[in-house]
């Protein structure tokens, strides 16, 4: 297979890890118009919450994977009710800011309960070890898994956009929230349901991502800018947006890392900045179908 | 005037003045402690490192103020978070001095740090002593004599680390280290001092600086892997040192046929972490590994330290516990609690450590100690850490250069 | 969909808070007065501020000072150009970094390391505000976001030149300029210095603030569109807005390296971008002073808080978040209008 394959399929792993993340970003925008800085935050709490589960209360890996994003799901819905609903009518910078504050509350919570040194998730037992690839190559059984639960996440979501009538309604209410309401759509539920929906996905991805990565509390602040990242190339409120900026992403992190080492911090800013100037609202134009 | 005016004034200097107001008020006594400020880290991938070290002044605390505390005061810790950040720490530092009346300084893990806060100490006017820091910069270039140093620096640790490497008889070496001044200041003097020991020595082109703190070294793995060397010098520490091994486990990088140091890597922090996953015969160094040293002292020093934590002591707990004795021993040598004096007063200041004897060099405030190498061995079930096989203890005196020619004090 | 209407409402106004406005109301006159003397009283008091406090409140003042500067850079942006950027901590950055390298390699006097600092921020805002100020709303504050990322990142990796994540330090603040002879090591006079400079960059922003340059952003800021109709290059203007506020941040920045004695790359990181962001909505964008307060709020609330407990950015954001909800105005903001509408 040789390092560039390697490397392509790093950036696999990588992009699909970082489309389950930053796709409810995406959704929550487009729905909603809102952007929520504090994604990050319930992406690391997410990955906190599998700690506990599985580390403190003993829970088996799959079974925390069901039951940690529905907890922050539902600590979404209490932050919609008694914040966001104040800024939802108002300029989205506002959204931007209040999102930030809470970005701060939470970062500063998740320090105050589980400290701030880092944590470690074992992968559960079925997944442990690596495998060896044609061409010899050893790459961790989990790195698969985390690609295999992206495209289960894809594929779900595409599923639920195309052929449920939830999906129709979010769509509904993305393209025009009043012509939503007057057709007697609730519109509150939708958008609590929405945003609870985002963060349900922001912490599944933390739950993916725990057995990989160190939980430490400055994970949610690196991965709220990748999301960023990934929604400006891909195109605000994009589903397939989301997907295509999470492969471009994770494309510039594994081969860049692999052959542009002393720049490939700047890569990723580059790219987000190139796409901004050439078409502003992502690689797949204005607000592709959701 | 108008009254709402007048009003809207006053309220706004009575917010002012409350605020300014609520400095800390000093407590009033003949007993009045002896501040020790502390910088560590507390936070981030490295933050059991100032936890450990806060543990270590702690139980050095607590034995000296049970002993009557240091001119008839106790003594108490305050301290703060670097956050691996050079401005946080200088902040940190006149905030310890000025607000929390601190009389002496101590601290620091990274060298980022203490490159940066060095330069601004002779203002604070207090002593610091290093703990942990390892950059030579801060007894070579930066060296001013308010600062200390109880912990190897690169210098000792690379000297040794080279008579290792030529001992593994591998000729071609690569590194992988972060991407600050430790690791490239330990590339560079290893490969000076291995060069002098080894002149046919091969220090290739492909080396790994990934950023301090980064996740994912999968990247750097596979590039050291597939330029095939004959040996790694492995800088990397903390939790970059636990994500590392986890990851190169998966990579496979430890099967390979080349040998490994790890510089700093027989660090309790890490080595707890880790367990089972750091594979058998890796070279690690230390500058305090608790089973290699067979005194008194120190065998006092573990067994409380085992009591009080339930766990070995890491080498930044040692050169914490330490460093509050070489401030216990200076204050009574000069007589006060002086900043200036107590200064003077470490210099050329010769204790009794766990490690054993352990002298300030006068010419740059280096204590002189060596770190101790070893290739990792069974598990220690007991102390649930590796233990130490072909353990070596370099002879501080013989394997530190000389001063500086930068440094002139 | 909604995001794209002008929201007037809710809009923060900016308006120039002394003098009084153009006189509407008959009571304004004795809200001048009050105001001036306000100003007045606490001139008197940052200026005996090293003799009546604690020493400690010397650094805490002299933050305050440099930081709040910095935000009122980026109200002109945001408050009165209406645009909301994310990448405003690279003009701030890299005016740290102009008068650390200067002062490390060269030894200039201050005031020549500023004025190289001023340079460098200009054209650097120049450069990243020609691209920026095409887009709008929330693909500028993502393009800030990642130009202010692009420069963070080259500082941290290009070791050779910046020092890479150590930064630039150990360097000494040793001569003024213009034949004074003054101890810039004294964090007391140090701190004078600041206050000066300080003072004589917000007199000269507020000048431009009040200007029609001034006038003419606050219209692009309601409503660009009409502006546009009016025959104004709305996109010269907003980059001049940029560049300006590049070139004041600049100059915070470079009163920031001799203070901290040290540059390093967190003050080009997005986090620190948002500290302005913070701080103008703590105090308010309405007003000129407004970032000032917000500065004087943050640094204060920090210093306050971290004595009592780690949790400071809890408190944080927890404040902003009552702000953006209830107080967008923000703390002078709110108190300002209350007075204004009592009468």
């Amino acid at each position: 297979m040789g390092s560039l394959g390697l490397a392509l399929l790093n950036s696999l792993d990588i992009g699909l890890l970082l489309f389950i993340i930053a796709v409810g970003l995406n959704i929550v925008f487009g729905v909603l118009n809102v952007i929520n800085f504090a994604h990050g935050a319930l992406y690391m709490l997410g990955a906190y919450l599998a700690f506990s589960c599985i580390n403190g209360l003993g829970m088996p890996f799959w079974a925390t994977l069901l039951i940690a994003p529905l907890g922050v799901a539902v600590l979404a819905v209490l932050v919609d009710r008694l914040m966001l609903r104040f800024v939802y009518q108002r300029e989205v910078t506002d959204s931007l800011l209040l999102t930030f504050a809470l970005l701060l509350i939470l970062n500063e919570s998740v320090r105050m309960v589980w400290g701030t040194g880092i944590h470690v998730v074992e992968p559960p037992e079925l997944l442990r070890g690596t495998v060896t690839l044609p061409g010899g190559i050893r790459y961790p059984v989990y790195s698969l898994f985390v690609i295999f639960a992206g495209a289960v996440v894809l594929f779900g979501l595409w599923f639920l956009f195309n052929k449920t009538r939830a999906g129709k309604i979010m769509r509904a209410a993305a393209l025009d929230r009043d012509m939503a309401q007057v057709l007697c759509i609730n519109t509150r539920l939708v958008i609590t349901g929405v945003f609870a929906f985002g963060a349900w996905l922001a912490a599944l991805g933390g739950v993916v991502a725990a057995p990989m990565r160190a939980i430490d509390p400055g994970m949610g602040d690196k991965i709220i800018i990748e999301s960023f990242i990934v929604v400006v190339i891909g195109g605000l409120g994009s589903f397939p947006g989301a997907l295509l900026g999470a492969i471009v992403l994770g494309l510039i992190h594994g081969l860049g890392g692999r052959f542009l080492p002393e720049i490939n911090l700047m890569l990723p800013f580059v790219g987000m900045a190139i796409v901004l100037l050439l078409k502003p609202h992502g690689l797949l134009g204005r607000r592709a179908s959701l | 005037m108008n009254r709402k005016t007048f009003l809207r004034s006053a309220m706004a200097l009575a917010i002012v003045g409350a605020m300014a107001g609520t400095t800390v008020v000093q407590a009033q006594g003949k007993q009045e402690p002896i501040r020790i400020g502390a910088i560590y880290l507390m936070s981030g991938s490295a933050a059991m490192y100032g936890k450990f070290a806060q543990q270590g002044i702690q139980q050095a605390i607590d034995e000296i103020n049970a002993a009557g505390g240091v001119l008839g005061r106790p003594l108490q810790v305050l301290m703060e978070d670097s956050q691996g950040k050079a401005a946080t720490a200088i902040q940190a530092a006149r905030k310890l001095v000025y607000q929390d009346k601190a009389d002496v300084l101590m601290g620091l893990d990274s060298s980022g740090v203490a490159q940066g806060l060095v330069p601004v100490l002779p203002e604070l006017r207090k002593p610091f002593i290093i703990t942990h820091a390892a950059t030579p910069d801060v007894t070579g270039k930066l060296c001013n004599k308010y600062t200390y140093r109880v912990s190897v620096n690169v210098h000792q640790n690379m000297n040794s680390a080279a008579e290792v490497a030529v001992k593994t008889g591998k000729k071609r070496w690569t590194t992988i280290g972060p991407d600050y001044a430790f690791g490239h200041q330990s590339w560079e003097f290893f490969g000076k001092y291995l060069k002098e020991k080894m002149p046919d020595a091969e220090l290739m082109k492909e080396v790994a600086f990934p950023r301090f703190g980064a996740e994912d070294f999968t990247p750097f793995i596979d590039n050291i892997m597939a330029s095939k060397p004959d040996g790694v010098l492995i800088s990397v520490w903390g939790g970059d040192m636990v994500n590392f091994v986890r990851q190169a486990n998966n990579r496979g990088f430890f099967d390979q046929d080349f040998d490994v140091l790890f510089t700093v890597g027989a660090a309790t922090e890490v080595l707890t972490a880790l367990g089972e996953q750091l594979p058998e015969g890796v070279w690690v160094g230390t500058r305090y590994w608790y089973g290699a040293h067979d005194n008194e002292l120190n065998k006092k020093f573990v067994a409380d330290y085992k009591q009080r934590y339930n766990a070995p002591p890491s080498y930044n707990a040692e050169g914490a516990y330490v460093a509050v004795y070489a401030y216990k021993a200076a204050i009574e040598k000069a007589g006060k609690v002086d900043g200036d004096a107590i200064a003077a007063a470490l210099k050329g200041l010769e204790i009794t450590a766990p490690t054993g004897a352990l002298k300030f060099r006068e010419g740059d405030n280096q204590a002189l100690i060596g770190p101790t190498w070893g290739k990792t061995g069974p598990m220690n079930a007991e102390d649930k850490i590796r233990s130490l096989t072909e353990m070596q203890t370099f002879d501080g005196q013989k394997i530190t250069p000389p001063v500086d020619a930068e440094c002139k004090l | 969909m909604l995001s794209h209407e002008k929201t007037m409402n809710d809009t923060p106004g900016t308006q120039a808070s002394l003098p009084a406005r153009a006189g509407r109301t008959g009571g304004s006159a004795t809200l001048a007065w009050g105001a001036w003397l306000a100003a007045a009283v606490t001139l008197i008091l940052l200026v005996i501020l090293p003799w009546v406090a604690p020493y400690f409140y010397i650094f805490i003042a002299t933050e305050v000072l440099i930081l709040g500067l910095l935000a009122a850079s980026f109200n002109l942006i945001f408050g009165y150009t209406g645009m909301l950027s994310f990448g405003h901590a690279a003009f701030f950055g890299v005016g740290s970094y102009a008068v650390a390298m200067l002062l490390q390699a060269y030894q200039w006097p201050l005031l020549a390391c500023l004025l190289a600092a001023v340079v460098v921020a200009t054209v650097l805002a120049l450069v990243i505000g020609f691209f920026c100020v095409r887009l709008n709303e929330v693909y500028f504050a993502m393009l800030t976001l990642a130009f202010g990322m692009m420069v963070f990142s080259i500082a941290h990796q290009w070791r050779s030149v910046t020092n890479g994540s150590d930064g630039i330090a150990g360097f000494a603040v040793t001569s003024f300029g213009l034949g004074l002879d003054v101890q810039l090591g004294n964090p007391s006079v140090y701190y004078h210095v600041v206050l000066v400079i300080v003072m004589l960059a917000a007199a000269l922003l507020y000048l431009i603030c009040r200007s029609s340059f001034g006038l003419i952003l606050r219209a692009i800021r309601q409503n660009p569109e009409r502006v546009a109709f009016c025959g104004v290059n709305v996109r010269a203007y907003r980059l001049a807005s940029f560049t300006v506020a590049g070139a004041f941040a600049g100059l915070a920045g470079g009163l920031m390296a001799p203070f901290l004695r040290i540059a390093s790359p967190e003050l080009l990181h997005w986090s620190m971008s948002a500290e302005p962001v913070l701080m103008t909505i703590l105090g308010g964008s309405g007003y000129f002073l407004g970032p000032f307060v917000g500065a004087a709020m943050f640094v204060l609330l920090e210093a306050w808080i971290t004595s009592m407990t780690q949790a400071w950015m809890l408190v944080l954001g927890i404040i902003l978040a009552f702000m953006v909800m209830f107080f967008r105005r923000g703390l002078l903001g709110t108190i300002l209008d209350w007075f204004q509408e009592r009468k």
